[in-house]
C-alpha cells in the first residue's frame, strides 16, 4: 500500500504518469443571457473596457480596441460572432484577456462570473446542433448556479478570423 | 538624451481623426487643384464631409500622385517613437483593409496610423465596409 506521500506524489504526477485531476476550472462568462465558460488557464486577466477606438473596415465581432497598460488589444464581442447582437459596452463592462494560440483578444462580456471547478464526470456531450453558439461548444455542465456551456474558445477565434477577409483580399 | 520621434498628420475624415506618417505626404492642398480623376473620396476610412482638402501622395506602382480628399487637416505632432504601436495581430488578421497599421497614442489615446499610399492604392471601399466606419 502506498503511503500519503507517495498518493500525493501520484496525484501530482509523480512517477512519470500524468495525473488528471478530478476537477476542470473554467472561467465563465454571462453573455447571450446565459453562462459559457473556456479553459480557465487562457485567461490571464480581467479588465475594465476603457474607451473603445473603432477599426475600420472591420467585422462586426471585432468592435474596437482600447488601451490597457500601454498595450493596444483587440475586443472580442462572441455575441456578434454567432450572430446576436451587440453586448452593449458601458464604463462598467469588463473583458477577459485571453491568449489563443498566437492570438491575444479581450473577450467582452455582459458580466465576469470567474472561475468556477468542474467535476469532470459532469461534463457532458455538447448538443448535436452545429449553428449559432453552439457550433463552438465543446460541453455542458451544470453547477449550483446552474447550467455552463463549456466554449471551444481557441476554435472559436481561429474561426473568427477566418470569418473575416483578410486584408489584400478584399474586393477592389 | 534626447528621445527619438515620429513625425505625424492629423487629419479628419467624417466624424473621425486618424492619423500618417508625414513622410508619405508629398503636399497639401485644396482638391480643387487635382483633376477629379486622382482624387480619392470613399475609402475603408469612411466619406468625408465636405471634401475640403487633398493630402496628396504618391501611387509608387502607378508612377502617379493621387489626393485622399479629407475634411480637415489638423497638423503636425511629433511623438515618441515609443507611442506608435503596430495593430495587434487578430485585428490585423480580421480587418478588410491593410492601410491601417497601427495606432498612435495622442493624449494617451489610441489614433489609427494609416498608411496613405495604401490607402489610395485600395481605392474606393466596398459600401458594406464604409457603413461599418
Amino acid at each position: 500500500m502506498p503511503g500519503p506521500r507517495e498518493q500525493q506524489a501520484d496525484a501530482q504526477g509523480g512517477g512519470g504518469r500524468a495525473a488528471t485531476p478530478p476537477e476542470a476550472w473554467f472561467f465563465c462568462l454571462r453573455i447571450l443571457g446565459g453562462r459559457y465558460a473556456f479553459e480557465a488557464p487562457l485567461v490571464t486577466e480581467v479588465v475594465r473596457l476603457g474607451p473603445l477606438t473603432r477599426l475600420p473596415a472591420a467585422p462586426s465581432f471585432l468592435p474596437g480596441v482600447f488601451t490597457h497598460r500601454g498595450e493596444v488589444l483587440p475586443v472580442l464581442d462572441i455575441s456578434q460572432l454567432v450572430g446576436h447582437s451587440a453586448v452593449a459596452i458601458r464604463p462598467s463592462t469588463r473583458a477577459a484577456i485571453v491568449h489563443c494560440g498566437p492570438w491575444k483578444v479581450a473577450v467582452v462580456s455582459d458580466a465576469v462570473e470567474g472561475l468556477v471547478a468542474i467535476p469532470r464526470r459532469a461534463l457532458e456531450p455538447p448538443p448535436a446542433e452545429s449553428t449559432g453558439v453552439a457550433e463552438f461548444m465543446s460541453a455542458v455542465a451544470r453547477d449550483r448556479a446552474g447550467a455552463i456551456a463549456i466554449l471551444d474558445l481557441p476554435r472559436m477565434v481561429e474561426a473568427a478570423r477566418a470569418r473575416a477577409v483578410p486584408a489584400g483580399s478584399a474586393p477592389a | 538624451m534626447s528621445e527619438a520621434k515620429s513625425e505625424i498628420l492629423m487629419f479628419q475624415v467624417g466624424p473621425r481623426v486618424f492619423a500618417a506618417e508625414v513622410y508619405d505626404v508629398i503636399r497639401i492642398g485644396s482638391v480643387h487643384d487635382v483633376p477629379p480623376e486622382d482624387v480619392v473620396g470613399a475609402t475603408a476610412l469612411g466619406v468625408p464631409f465636405a471634401r475640403r482638402r487633398g493630402i496628396v501622395v504618391g501611387d509608387h506602382a502607378a508612377g502617379t500622385e493621387r489626393a485622399l480628399a479629407v475634411d480637415q487637416v489638423i497638423g503636425i505632432r511629433s511623438v515618441p517613437e515609443t507611442d506608435v504601436h503596430p495593430l495587434p495581430a487578430f485585428a490585423a488578421a480580421c480587418l478588410q483593409s491593410a492601410a491601417v497599421t497601427g495606432f498612435v497614442l495622442v493624449d494617451d489615446s489610441p489614433t489609427l496610423l494609416i498608411d496613405l499610399p495604401t490607402l489610395v492604392r485600395e481605392g474606393p471601399a466596398a459600401p458594406a465596409d464604409a457603413e461599418r466606419t
